[in-house]
This record gives structure tokens, C-alpha cells and sequence, in this order.
């Protein structure tokens, strides 16, 4: 592994193991809080972790050499429209009152991981393109 | 575009791996570009001419 991915899981893996240990406290936590003010931290507070993930990411797309970066870029661009043109459709059919209802919070919720999901399918299909013959 | 690199890198025995570590770059971008996949940067191409010590255009060739 070359060390500009060492850096990268050096980075990503607390990162994620922040998000879940903060993420798995808040839903416990949330129950119990009535404060208004405390119930947005500990909602929120799972949130920083994600930015250090995301600059995990930003870092190695940047320091990846130029193949590398290219794959990236071209999955991050495939997985930007399966989800906004998904999510756009899924909103059309929404306002036709076609599907059931969701809660807003969760189509929101699910925006982020849809997007991550897409990127690592995407980027797999990518991969074996460049791979060749 | 076309290119010697799989050649050149036979002739020297080296792996992709070895190439690639030379190149500062990873295994997959050395066999796309071998296998014309992918075509690299102006300034890579410089990198792999000064490697084999050979000019770009005697590396790299444009398809006919």
C-alpha cells in the first residue's frame, strides 16, 4: 500500500470510529434530554467526525497520483447524479402523490450515505475499466 | 496513443511494481497506461522518458 493510503486509513478509521461510538451515545442519550439546547449537541455532535472523514477524503483525491485521482473524480461525479437524479425523481413521484410519505428527516438522513454507497459502486465499475485487458 | 512502456520496462526486467514504485505512481496507473487504457500527464510522460532515457515521442505514439 502506497503511503498516501497508509495516511488516508490513518485518518479515515478514527474518524469513523468516532462517528459511531458518537453516534450510537447520542441516540442513546437523546431520550433522556428535554433541554433543547443540549439535545442539538448531542445530535450534532456526530457531525464532527464526519468533517474529519471528509477531509480525510479530500486529502487523499488530492495526494492520490493522477490515475488514481481521475478514477475518484469520475465516481464522485457518476454517484453526484445517480443521487440528485434519483432524489429528484423520487421527489417528482412525491409531489405527485404517487408513493407513500416518507418523514422528511429521514430522506435527509439517508442523502450522505446514499451518496457514499454510490461512490464505492461507482468507483468499482471505474476501476475495472481502467484496468484494461 | 500507443507507447513502448510495456517494452521498455520488459527489457529492463522489471515488474509493474517496480516501474511504478520508480514513477512515484500506483501499480493500476502503470498497466493502464501500458494497456493504453489511460494516457498519462505531459509532466508523467517526462517522468517516464527521463526514466528509460529516451525522448517522449520515441515512447509515446500517436495512433495512426
Amino acid at each position: 500500500m502506497r503511503a498516501v493510503h497508509k495516511r488516508y486509513l490513518r485518518e479515515f478509521l478514527p474518524a469513523m470510529t468516532a462517528y459511531v461510538v458518537l453516534i450510537l451515545g447520542s441516540v442513546w442519550l437523546l431520550p433522556q434530554l428535554q433541554n433543547t439546547p443540549l439535545r442539538v449537541l448531542a445530535t450534532l455532535v456526530p457531525v464532527i467526525p464526519i468533517v474529519f472523514v471528509l477531509r480525510a477524503m479530500f486529502r487523499v483525491i488530492r495526494d492520490q497520483d493522477e490515475l488514481e485521482r481521475r478514477i475518484d473524480l469520475e465516481s464522485i461525479v457518476a454517484a453526484s447524479a445517480v443521487v440528485g437524479l434519483g432524489s429528484f425523481t423520487y421527489g417528482l413521484l412525491l409531489s405527485a402523490n404517487v408513493l407513500p410519505q416518507p418523514r422528511a428527516e429521514t430522506v435527509a438522513v439517508w442523502v450522505l450515505p446514499a451518496l457514499f454507497a454510490c461512490f464505492g459502486i461507482a468507483k468499482c465499475l471505474v476501476r475495472l475499466y481502467y484496468r484494461g485487458r | 496513443m500507443n507507447n513502448r512502456v510495456r517494452e521498455l520496462r520488459s527489457e529492463r526486467n522489471w515488474s509493474q511494481a517496480d516501474l511504478a514504485e520508480r514513477l512515484d505512481v500506483s501499480r493500476q496507473t502503470v498497466n493502464a497506461i501500458e494497456t493504453g487504457k489511460y494516457d498519462p500527464s505531459l509532466p508523467l510522460a517526462f517522468k517516464v522518458a527521463k526514466l528509460f532515457e529516451l525522448t517522449i515521442e520515441s515512447i509515446f505514439l500517436p495512433e495512426e
